[in-house]
């Protein structure tokens, strides 16, 4: 029998260690394993006339790796085994990518407290239900740590 | 010694000694004047603006009453002056037409005494002519091409490459296709355009490219931010110091986008793993970067746009701007530690051994061989830039000359190096460059010139105020290249016209205000755009708000300490 895996998509740092924490609760409730994720996007880079000399992607991998194994430590030390993965590009697109090669059967996605979000509330609900129906897969949306919603695989929400 | 580092060391000598003996060649080797004798008649003058200043360009032709084609035609030179000479002795009245575009023409009509005078003394100075400028509809294009170009940049609508292209291509098919049917819409050629090109700073800036190139590969700048935070021992606010004074020199000897681009994810790391704001130490390196920069001439490309435009040199910089930067940089330091009081009193946690060894991993050297060899090199360049003044060498030669060394010695794939050049940039430089140029050709700028020139009157100290605290106020929301880029011909103009401004006072003026009035909101450079980009990828974006509260005070403080520096300095 395989385990269960919880994906947890996060930037890192301490304003998002409450929505962390709920999802480490959830995997712990299910004996589940966790996966955290960290997406880049150096979309910021196409309207810069500066030359860009740096590997700025380099960087940023080795920049979300550090603030992922903070993470996997933080779960690890609650009990639940986790493991972190790092990729660069648009948001919705390295979800469905990572839930497909990850064989994940639920996503924990809110935004970081004290909203310090680059994603809208409106954005993270209409993702969540458009990729629950589309890859049948469950969703919770959290913010500061409590759950906002919840959509189940092609079914309503609850 | 194994033969691999014997080799380099027989090179470096013989690199070194290409470029000492590059000089002294070009110290001791004097082209010899031509003399040129003159033959016929010389009539001669000089042409300038309503503000006095040197017309050039201006077509000038002799004419006689019958002719169907002028006696003589020549062009004038940058100061304004035009020497034509006649085959013959004229024997009837005598037209000389002054025309040029975007100018009233002028006619001066040589009767019998003048021509009198001429023939006897076989030369005639017709003295100087003042041309009025004329409000052409070429004038309302290129203004608004240039204002919407602009606008384009500063709320990126396009990419500034792209905004500076259209911008050009639309002036040369308003100039070349509505010239055709109205001589009104005309505003230059594609030849005169070219030559508001300078190609001094286009070259500075991709040697400069291809050597910071591999220098950031080395991992020296993170490696340097790691050691501040070993240093600090958790002591967050000498920590916040000690990253301020690193962006600062790695700003002022790099350029300040990329030294950015490399220290944000490093710092943003060591501030979680001390536990506090990471934005206590980011905001305050993209301060110290947008102000370190102007120390040196290759630190902003506004120093190297004003340096090549000017004739300031980078010793030069050194002199006259770099103390007052280390003033302004102590002060700055002073109100953050200040604004961030709260965030450094606090006490993290630690990290465990694991993230401890991550950090220092990521922080590493890289390339230990391209760093001792581009250190070496990026002396030699240092060197060139110092010394290369007393031979008159344009700072874009060592920084070539650097370039090439690195290929050579280093052998790196050439294609990912040439790569490494942003022709975006270099493309953005010579569009913005012709952009620019349509708007002095057609007059804005010198209507400009004169109206600041008129508030400013003779007085020097209120043109330094104004330029410093003018440009630093516009420099917070237009992005300084393009400011800078316009600006120069009006100091240029303010310089020549205000008694002791010819010691290029106002050009360091233009220097402080660009850069230090970039720190003013978050859209007021690309470095804090880029930094505010990275910050999006973490919990700990930097709004406009965070930015504001910290960059306006510290823009005001530096350009105060700034602005007294040039007073005290002059």
């Amino acid at each position: 029998m395989t385990t269960e895996r919880i994906l947890c998509p996060t930037r890192g740092g301490r304003r998002s260690f409450p929505n962390q924490d709920r999802a480490i609760a959830l995997a712990k409730e299910r004996g589940a394993e966790l996966v955290f994720l960290h997406i880049s996007n150096v979309h910021f880079l196409d309207m810069t006339a500066s030359p860009v000399l740096v590997d700025i992607e380099g960087e940023l991998e080795e920049m979300g790796e550090f603030l992922l194994t903070i993470a996997q430590e933080r779960a690890e030390k609650a009990g639940v085994e986790a493991e972190i993965v790092v990729r660069h590009g648009e948001f919705g697109k390295v979800l469905r990518q990572v839930i497909a090669e990850y064989a994940i059967s639920l996503v924990v996605l809110g935004r970081s407290a004290g909203g310090a979000g680059v994603t809208t509330p409106a954005y993270i609900e209409a993702l969540s239900e458009k990729l629950s129906k589309e890859l049948g897969i469950d969703f919770v949306v959290v913010h500061e740590g409590e759950i906002q919603r919840e959509y189940h695989g092609s079914q309503d929400d609850r | 010694m194994t033969r691999s580092h014997r080799k380099a060391m027989q090179l470096t000598v013989l690199l070194g000694l290409a470029i000492v003996l590059g000089l002294a060649a070009a110290l001791y080797w004097r082209p010899g004047a031509a003399q040129e004798e003159i033959q016929g008649f010389l009539i001669s003058g000089e042409v300038r603006d309503v503000q006095g200043q040197p017309v050039q360009g201006v077509q000038v032709a002799a004419w006689t009453t019958s002719g169907d084609e002028p006696l003589a035609e020549v062009e004038s030179q940058e100061d304004g002056s035009w020497a034509l000479i006649l085959p013959g002795a004229p024997i009837s009245q005598l037209r000389v037409e002054i025309t040029r575009p975007h100018f009233s023409p002028y006619t001066v009509t040589l009767e019998q005494p003048e021509l009198q005078q001429l023939i006897s003394e076989r030369i005639y100075r017709v003295g100087a002519v003042t041309l009025e400028r004329q409000i052409t509809p070429g004038f309302w294009v290129a203004a608004l091409v240039f204002l919407g170009v602009l606008l384009l940049i500063a709320f990126e609508k396009l990419h500034s490459t792209t905004a500076a292209l259209a911008g050009l291509s639309l002036i040369f098919v308003v100039s070349y296709v509505g010239g055709a049917f109205n001589p009104g819409w005309f505003i230059f050629t594609f030849e005169r355009g070219l030559e508001y090109m300078d190609w001094e700073v286009i070259f500075l800036v991709m040697g400069m490219m291809i050597i910071v190139n591999v220098i950031e590969g080395t991992g020296i700048f993170q490696w340097m931010a790691f050691q501040a935070y070993r240093l600090s021992r958790g002591r967050s606010w000498l920590l916040a110091l000690i990253l301020m004074g690193v962006t600062a020199v790695a700003s002022a000897l790099l350029d300040n986008f990329t030294t950015m681009l490399l220290m944000t994810p490093i710092s943003l790391q060591i501030a979680v793993a001390l536990g506090i704001n990471p934005l206590a130490l980011i905001i305050p390196e993209v301060l110290a970067s947008n102000v370190g920069g102007i120390s040196t001439l290759v630190g902003t490309p506004t120093n190297i746009l004003i340096g090549a435009y000017a004739g300031i040199g980078f010793n030069d910089f050194l002199i006259n701007q770099t103390a007052g930067v280390l003033l302004a940089l102590a002060a700055m330091g002073g109100y953050v530690l200040y604004h961030y009081r709260a965030e450094y009193r606090k006490q993290g946690g630690g990290i465990s051994r694991k993230l401890y060894k991550k950090l220092e991993k990521n922080a590493g050297l890289e390339n230990r061989e391209a760093l001792w060899k581009s250190g070496v090199v990026f002396l030699l360049v240092l060197a060139g830039f110092i010394l290369g003044e007393s031979v008159q060498m344009v700072p874009a030669v060592p920084a070539l000359v650097g370039a090439a060394m690195l290929l050579i010695w280093l052998k790196p794939d050439v294609h990912q190096m040439i790569k490494a050049v942003d022709w975006t940039t270099l493309v953005f430089f010579m569009a913005l460059f012709i952009v620019v140029g349509a708007i002095q050709e057609v007059g804005l700028i010198s209507i400009i010139a004169g109206r600041v020139s008129t508030l400013i009157g003779d007085n020097l100290v209120l043109g330094v105020f104004v330029v410093v605290f003018g440009v630093g106020t516009i420099s917070t929301a237009i992005a300084n290249i393009p400011l800078a880029a316009s600006m120069l011909p009006i100091v240029r103009f303010l310089s020549a016209t205000i008694p002791g401004a010819n010691s290029q006072v106002l050009y360091y003026a233009l220097s402080m205000g660009a850069a230090m009035g970039g720190n003013g909101l978050l859209i007021g450079g690309e470095a804090n755009l880029v930094t505010a980009g990275i910050t999006q990828q973490t919990d700990s974006p930097i709004s406009f708000g965070e930015f504001l509260k910290v960059g306006l005070p510290v823009t005001y403080i530096t350009l105060t300490v700034g602005f007294l520096w040039l007073l005290i300095r002059f």
